[in-house]
């Protein structure tokens, strides 16, 4: 299964959902598949996309939030999935898009080389459910019940590393505009009050 | 932390209209954290590392909530990196409120270093602070929480040792 092909068919399934993408491949590739200002896309905090996500959740629990992680910034944090398991937003799913490599620095391997079971370790956090998959045809089939299962839940998607440095180029704007973007798709779709009456 | 002074800062919280908290203890701030715990109004978020406090709160920004992040002065320092990528490079407010360990009143050796740079560093990052030493400057709470929002950017709120410790305090 390739990123682009695990990522396609979360975007085809998101419905009404909010994204928080990690930095690099994972933003990138969500970006290219939906183009969508009502999701965060990481400039930085390699590893809190997970926690910026679970603040957003608890903030709007009514809304389904989606995290599309990386297994890097997974890595760079993984007490998140601590955090995550104890706070039980229901309306949470954190997905892990899982190649083994930092794709975006020319896919150098990771330091676990592929021996680490992470849904074993979300479920040992507490997490009531946690799913690993390995082929797209097995996504496709098991999606409309991750999508309608409770959250929190973790579900690992097994990808094929690939070389190139931003072989899939990130959104085409940046920090600022991207929290204004965001900001205001959630106040127009939700009618909450991000900014004040001043604009800040 | 006398209780009182706890119990001010608590109530200057709900002033801002605070709605969530994420917190890891530092012994200076752990009465204020438990006491925000105990409160139903406040959705209270313990972390494992300070960092995740930071991104916490600063995705409740988008969802229109008013949070604040509590924490010791070692855990400000772990997180600076992420306040700088996450919160000055999408300029997303953050308040959090640290206590300012390493003081001339502070005597342990383990601290001596962030009382010596941690001002420093958050002068060179260009965040904005303020210090509370005397149980009337908590008022000040709610100015320093609309500074924050209106500068957008990190800003720290430093609670010192005779503020929580009350005067003469061991």
């Amino acid at each position: 299964m390739r990123a682009r092909e695990a990522i396609d068919v979360l975007a085809r399934n998101r419905g009404e959902t909010v994204a928080v993408c990690a930095l690099g491949m994972a933003a990138n590739e969500w970006w290219a598949a939906t183009k969508s200002e009502d999701s965060f896309y990481m400039h930085g905090a390699m590893g809190f996309a997970a926690s910026f996500a679970l603040g957003l959740a608890l903030s709007l629990p009514q809304v389904p939030v989606w995290l599309i992680n990386a297994d890097g910034s997974l890595c760079m944090n993984l007490g998140c999935l601590l955090t995550e398991a104890s706070q039980a937003a229901h309306n949470l799913k954190h997905f892990v898009v899982d190649n083994g490599v930092y794709q975006t620095v020319g896919a150098l391997p990771m330091v676990n080389g592929g021996r680490t079971d992470y849904a074993a370790i979300a479920r040992a956090s507490g997490f009531p459910r946690a799913h690993t998959i390995e082929a797209l045809d097995e996504l496709e089939r098991q999606i409309p019940a991750i999508v309608a299962e409770d959250g929190p839940s973790l579900t690992v998607l097994r990808v094929e590393p690939e070389k190139g440095f931003l072989r899939t180029p990130p959104m085409t704007y940046e920090g600022p505009e991207m929290k204004y973007r965001f900001g205001r798709a959630l106040e127009r779709r939700f009618g909450i009050k991000v900014f004040g009456p001043q604009g800040y | 932390m006398a209780m009182d002074v706890a119990e001010r800062i608590h109530e200057q919280l709900t002033r801002c209209g605070i709605t969530l908290a994420a917190s890891l203890p530092d012994d200076w701030v752990a009465p204020l954290i438990e006491r925000i715990a105990a409160d139903n109004q406040i959705r209270h978020v313990r972390v494992a590392r300070e960092a995740e406090a930071v991104a916490i709160c600063s995705g409740a920004f988008f969802g229109g909530v008013r949070a604040v992040a509590l924490m010791g002065a070692t855990g400000l320092l772990t997180c600076t990196g992420e306040l700088a990528t996450l919160n000055l490079r999408h300029q997303i407010p953050v308040f959090l409120i640290v206590s300012q360990r390493g003081s001339i009143d502070d005597h342990r050796i383990y601290q001596e270093v962030q009382g010596r740079r941690t001002i420093p560093l958050l002068q060179a990052y260009d965040f904005p602070y303020h210090i509370i030493d005397q149980p009337e400057d908590v008022t000040s709470i709610p100015d320093a929480f609309e500074t924050c929002r209106m500068q957008k950017r990190p800003f720290v709120l430093f609670l010192t040792r005779r503020l929580v410790k009350g005067e003469g305090a061991s």
